[in-house]
């Protein structure tokens, strides 16, 4: 660990990597998304199956509101990319760069989550609650357990930045941003499935 | 920063900064995608079946994309990355059709 105390100005080209600690926490980190696609696979099933089961209470096309979901999916895809130049700024050693791209990721990401709560918020004014239909409980355990996602990549990233602050840009902070930017992308592509399968497929019918 | 520090380039590359042209380029195609499939449900009256396979479709190359670029699959060292990926993309799959193949038919 005697490299861990490098300054800013003599990190190896890619920090993350460069310690036989980072390149295990980015393989590990690799394992948990398989682990990830499994239970959003499996979460995913169990809404095909159930989303058109509504005896009572509003179904899918009555109650998505579209110009809404495109909000969303445009805020995420944005924090998406921000999230990717924090990795840029991490790989060319500019700490205020991936602070700065960081922290824009995270405001995004607070702006997802606020839309969400809002649109649960609606949706239990109209009927739509978790016990209400089983179309309803698959619902709001699949895109509920992608908000909880987001909300604890904002927490995660926020403490992140926190210490970095403390801590400085080394060969020990840099896999955690890597990892964390990792997981960010990864939000993103399973909203891709929530907004094609839940929302698009659930106008369609 | 001399080579043989870096262990990105031991077998005698020099490490290259990538630009952000791939990240840009996947951004504007994940719009241009979403948008496609957005409008496909919005002021499309086309046959449903069809609609639904275009989506999946959109979905899974807008994913592929981001994994490959902005999740740097493409970069070398990733050949375990991909074979988690694609395993556990296996399990998901196979949960996935079990449900479509149990609900209809």
């Amino acid at each position: 660990m005697s490299s861990a105390h490098e300054t800013a100005g003599r990190l190896p080209a890619e920090p993350e990597k460069a310690t036989l600690e980072g390149r295990n926490k980015i393989l590990g980190f690799w394992l948990f998304l398989a682990a990830e696609v499994v239970l959003f696979g499996t979460l995913f099933a169990s809404f095909i199956a159930l989303r058109n089961q509504v005896p009572e209470g509003p179904t899918a096309n009555e109650l998505f509101n579209l110009s809404m979901v495109a909000i969303s999916t445009f805020i995420l895809l944005t924090s998406s990319l921000t999230s990717v130049l924090a990795t840029m700024a991490l790989h060319r050693h500019h700490l205020n760069g991936l602070l700065g791209w960081m922290a824009v990721t995270v405001l995004l990401g607070a702006a997802f989550l606020i839309l969400e709560i809002y649109e649960f918020y609606e949706y239990a004014h109209l009927g739509h609650k978790f016990a209400s239909s089983a179309f309803a409980t698959s619902f709001y355990t699949l895109v509920g357990f992608h908000g909880a996602h987001v909300l604890f990549g904002v927490m995660w990233i926020t403490t992140l930045i926190l210490q970095t602050f403390r801590k400085g840009l080394t060969v020990v902070t840099a896999p955690k941003f890597y990892v964390a930017g990792l997981y960010w992308h990864f939000i993103d592509v399973v909203w891709v499935f929530i907004f094609t399968i839940v929302y698009l497929m659930g106008k369609v019918g | 920063m001399s080579a043989h520090q870096d262990p990105s380039s031991a077998e005698g590359r020099p490490y290259k900064h990538e630009g952000p042209k791939n990240h840009y380029i996947t951004f504007i195609l994940s719009i241009l995608l979403t948008m496609f499939a957005f409008a496909a449900v919005i002021y499309g009256d086309l046959d449903r079946g069809f609609v639904l396979w275009f989506l999946s479709i959109l979905a899974i190359v807008q994913a592929v994309f981001q994994l490959v670029y902005w999740m740097h699959m493409k970069d070398r060292g990733h050949a375990y990355a991909i074979l988690y990926m694609v395993m556990g993309a296996i399990i998901a799959l196979t949960a996935f059709a079990a449900a479509v193949y149990w609900m209809w038919w």
